[in-house]
């Protein structure tokens, strides 16, 4: 039995997802001790024990230690199943990140996969659903996988309640396709920046607006302000699209009691200038994932933004479970850009 | 191996829980923020809630579903009228509590105690103490202003690892609340009586045995009696009267004839049927005050009575029943009496399977302060007249009513002789420093009248001689000397007596000696003549 440790990196809740994932793929069963060992509360929180469940159940796992602050966790799977499954996150955690906990190992099952997911679909601990949608997804299609993601409603903190569906299809043949990612491909050809306000006042879309049209300079037609009427409760976040030839990339920020919206607009905004400084076309909260996904191809290579002590705790995770490394190097020249390529150890 | 499961039982708090529209997320509701803790994951919610609350229960069930998808939420009308009627609230809980398929093999349960009024609160307090829910409690707070949203905090406290100290002393007032019923609302603070009451509230409730309350004069047991059949009466284990009756009242024929009734024409001056305390009593309860005091032949009938119920009256042939809760009172020690055969043996070993001693005023006088406010507040309501003290003369008449020349020999009945004598005497419904001064002047005399033991006797004796002022000047430690060498001449015929008396030890040692003038010259000393002992009235 594999043993990972919970404390090494950035020992937060990515170390148990990741091999979550990782196990469910590769068939290999794991124990991990010191989970989330580096957070306030260490052990295992609800959001993170949905993620076990989720996960043993894609898996038909054999599970123990799934309690609640629990720091230690033994996962046996006993095989994949495609299927249909409804996930539902509490507390309005992230859905967004139980998805990609099984999301890929359902990419390796020999059918397709329907789930539905339940929580926080807007929530400032996760990408939004939409950076799954807009710039996951299509990478996932590029590897050769089937992924389409529908909003039914979206969930904010605090209440919640918000859902998608995903469907899944594993690639022809059974195997994604290796990929080299190294340019956005050009100029942007599409782009669009939103407002969304759930069950508070339109004014605050409406200042965010203003205020993504002023820094941005975009023309009033590329920006907008949307209700969510459908949502479950109040919520607020702003989200800058923009699609380039080879790659999509998502920014954010989130309404919060005592943040003006101006600052809101102005975070997503930061996010995304500061992904512009450099000339790379995987930003950080893709590099952790487009990494896994090339592992699982067997080889890859992207450039990205200065990889995150998160990234590099992946990379060590996925080294432990898979016969690959993913080594990262700063490229010559003042520009800040990483390369990160995942080797096989075998060849 | 299965998880087991986390069952939340807990009522909506009709005001905290409450909310419409968007802005409820930004409220801290505590039913919805339980569903909400990262930490904390409810398999199983079960909101009991008043018929009339149904729209708030399903609403609080919605939202908890949303936040808390992994939680079932099932609702349960309970009934009770009046959410602050104690009696009503802790039936209509305990009901559901004991209906309730608790599988603890399988299942942990915790009782929230956040919400809910102040009456259920304490209830499902009682209720997870006594084990009918077997829970541990829930207690949980709001976020702090700094966070300002969230869902705060939350306590665990298991009643079983004695470990929640603060919250229980909080719960332990709340529960000296409930029984402070039997207290008539005085918040006593001494442990020993309040241990006492609780003891009593227990058994009061528990048993229809008889009780036996005893101490000194005035320490409450008429009250505390009538308290009893209150408390039962209101449990419905009563129906009857209150019957009262002090025994030292009951002489002779009438004795027999009062307790137990008599026939028309039983003996002269029985001009109709009467029925006796005893049958007055029937399905009620029956106090006998100084129960030392009754004859042997009436605590003969009387232990009859007790044990079969059933008794005769005076001049009838025909048996009476009677069923009633005895409660008996008495200052004497009834086992001494037993030795001296002023009482029987089997009617004390009847009477005394709960035997409850009140401890005089004196040994509590923490309790001194709360039963003022109390003693206040009646004579308010009985004279419409509210009084107060103001701050420094409550300060002086807690200070003498605490200090070890207050004898409070009346006990509680001094207490509120006092109050009532001082809110009578206040001008303008504020009692000074002075009027409680001139209180204390007037107990502290009646405490030297009133004392029966030979010290206090003496005393009294002294104080005539010399007067008050002199005597509250002289040391304690002379003070009882002198008194009893007082004492000594007031039963002696000559000074030469009382000098032989008092010092019969030395006198057998010494080859001469002057008693009498030995004497003179202590008596000298504090200005006492022979003579003005011997003409003493």
């Amino acid at each position: 039995m594999l043993k990972i440790d919970g404390a090494m990196g950035e020992g937060g809740g990515q170390v148990l997802r990741t091999s979550l994932t990782l196990s469910l793929v590769t068939g290999t069963p794991f124990e991990i001790e010191g989970i989330r060992a580096n957070r306030s509360r260490p052990g295992l929180l609800r959001q993170h024990l949905t993620a076990v469940e989720a996960a043993a159940a894609v898996g038909g796992a054999v599970v123990e230690g799934a309690e609640l602050r629990s720091s230690s966790l033994r996962f046996a799977p006993k095989g994949l199943r495609a299927g249909e499954y409804h996930f539902a996150v509490g507390t309005a955690g992230s859905a967004g990140l139980v998805f990609q906990t099984v999301m890929p190992a359902l990419l390796k099952a020999s059918g397709p996969s329907r789930l539905v997911l339940e929580g926080g679909t807007h929530n400032p601990s996760a990408p939004p659903f939409e950076f799954l949608a807009s710039a996951y997804a299509p990478l996932v299609r590029r590897l050769g996988g089937g992924l389409e993601l529908e909003l039914e409603r979206p969930g904010f903190y605090p209440a919640g309640g918000g859902r998608f569906v995903a469907r899944i299809t594993p690639p022809a043949g059974g195997e994604l396709r290796p990929l080299a990612l190294l340019e956005r491909g050009g100029e942007v050809e599409e782009r669009e920046a939103c407002a969304l306000v759930a069950h508070l006042p339109r004014s605050i879309g409406e200042r965010e607006a203003r205020k993504l049209v002023d820094l941005l300079g975009w023309p009033g037609g590329e920006v907008r302000v949307e209700e969510a009427e459908s949502s479950a409760g109040p919520g607020n976040c702003v989200w800058i699209r923009a699609k380039w030839p080879y790659v999509t990339e998502v920014f954010s920020g989130f309404g919060e009691k005592g943040v003006k919206a101006e600052d809101v607009a102005k975070a997503a905004v930061d996010a995304y200038r500061h992904y512009l400084s450099v000339d790379a076309p995987v930003g950080v909260h893709m590099t952790d994932q487009l990494m896994l996904l090339l592992a699982l191809a067997g080889a890859g290579r992207f450039r990205s933004l200065p990889p995150s002590l998160h990234a590099r705790t992946n990379a060590e995770v996925i080294s432990r479970f898979l016969p690959v490394d993913v080594r990262f190097e700063a490229e010559e020249g003042p520009g800040r850009v990483w390369s990160v390529r995942v080797v096989s150890r075998e060849a | 191996m299965p998880r087991r499961k986390l069952v939340m039982i807990g009522l909506p708090g009709t005001r905290l829980d409450n909310g419409q529209g968007p802005l409820r997320w930004e409220k801290w509701r505590p039913t919805v923020a339980l569903g909400q803790h990262e930490d904390l994951r409810i398999d199983r919610f079960e909101l009991l809630h008043l018929p009339k609350h149904q729209e708030l229960a399903e609403h609080l069930q919605d939202d908890l579903r949303l936040v808390s998808p992994e939680t079932e939420v099932r609702l349960h009308a309970v009934h009770y009228g009046d959410p602050w009627d104690f009696e009503g609230v802790y039936e209509a809980l305990h009901t559901f509590a004991r209906a309730y398929p608790f599988d603890t093999d399988h299942e942990d349960y915790l009782v929230h105690i956040t919400t809910g009024t102040h009456v259920a609160q304490i209830c499902m307090f009682l209720l997870t103490e006594a084990r009918f829910f077997p829970a541990r409690l829930l207690q949980a707070s709001p976020p702090e202003r700094s966070q300002h949203v969230g869902p705060g905090d939350y306590r665990i406290i298991d009643l079983d690892l004695s470990r929640y100290d603060r919250l229980a002393s909080r719960f332990a007032q709340d529960t000296q609340e409930a029984r402070s019923f039997l207290k008539a609302g005085i918040e006593t603070r001494n442990e020993r009586f309040n241990r006492l009451i609780e003891q009593i509230e227990r058994v009061a409730i528990a048993s229809r045995a008889p009780i036996l309350l005893t101490g000194p004069t005035g320490a409450g047991k008429t009250h505390l009696a009538r308290r009893i059949f209150e408390l039962k009466k209101s449990r419905r284990q009563v129906s009857g009267d209150y019957v009262e009756v002090n025994c030292a009242t009951l002489r002779g024929d009438a004795a027999m004839s009062a307790l137990f009734g008599h026939r028309k024409g039983a003996f002269t001056g029985a001009i109709s049927d009467r029925p006796g305390l005893l049958r007055a009593a029937d399905k009620g309860l029956l106090f006998l005050d100084e129960i030392g005091e009754l004859g042997l032949d009436e605590q003969a009938m009387l232990l009859r009575a007790i044990e079969s119920g059933v008794f005769l009256p005076v001049g009838s042939d025909k048996e009476v029943h009677s069923e009633f809760q005895l409660i008996a009172g008495t200052n004497r020690d009834l086992r001494a009496e037993v030795v001296k055969g002023r009482f029987r043996e089997d009617l004390l070993a009847r009477i005394d399977l709960w035997t409850f001693e009140l401890p005089g005023l004196r040994d509590r006088l923490e309790d001194i302060e709360p039963n003022l406010r109390y003693e206040l507040d009646h004579y308010a309501r009985k004279n419409d007249s509210l009084v107060t003290f103001n701050k420094e003369a409550r300060h002086r008449f807690i200070k003498r009513a605490t200090a070890p020349d207050a004898a409070w020999r009346g006990n509680f009945r001094d207490l509120n002789a006092a109050i009532t004598r001082m809110a009578t005497l206040a001008q303008g419904g504020r009692i000074t420093p002075e009027v409680v001064d001139e209180e204390f002047e007037r107990l502290q005399r009646a405490w030297r009248r009133d004392a029966d033991t030979p010290t206090a006797q003496a005393d009294a004796l002294l104080v005539r001689l010399i007067g008050q002022v002199a005597a509250d000047h002289l040391d304690r430690f002379d003070r009882v000397q002198l008194a009893d060498v007082i004492t000594v001449c007031r039963a002696s015929n000559t000074l030469s007596d009382a000098g032989r008396a008092l010092f019969a030890v030395s006198r057998t040692q010494k080859t001469s000696s002057n008693d009498a003038d030995r004497l003179r010259k202590y008596l000298s000393r504090f200005n006492i003549l022979w003579e003005s002992i011997k003409s003493l009235e």
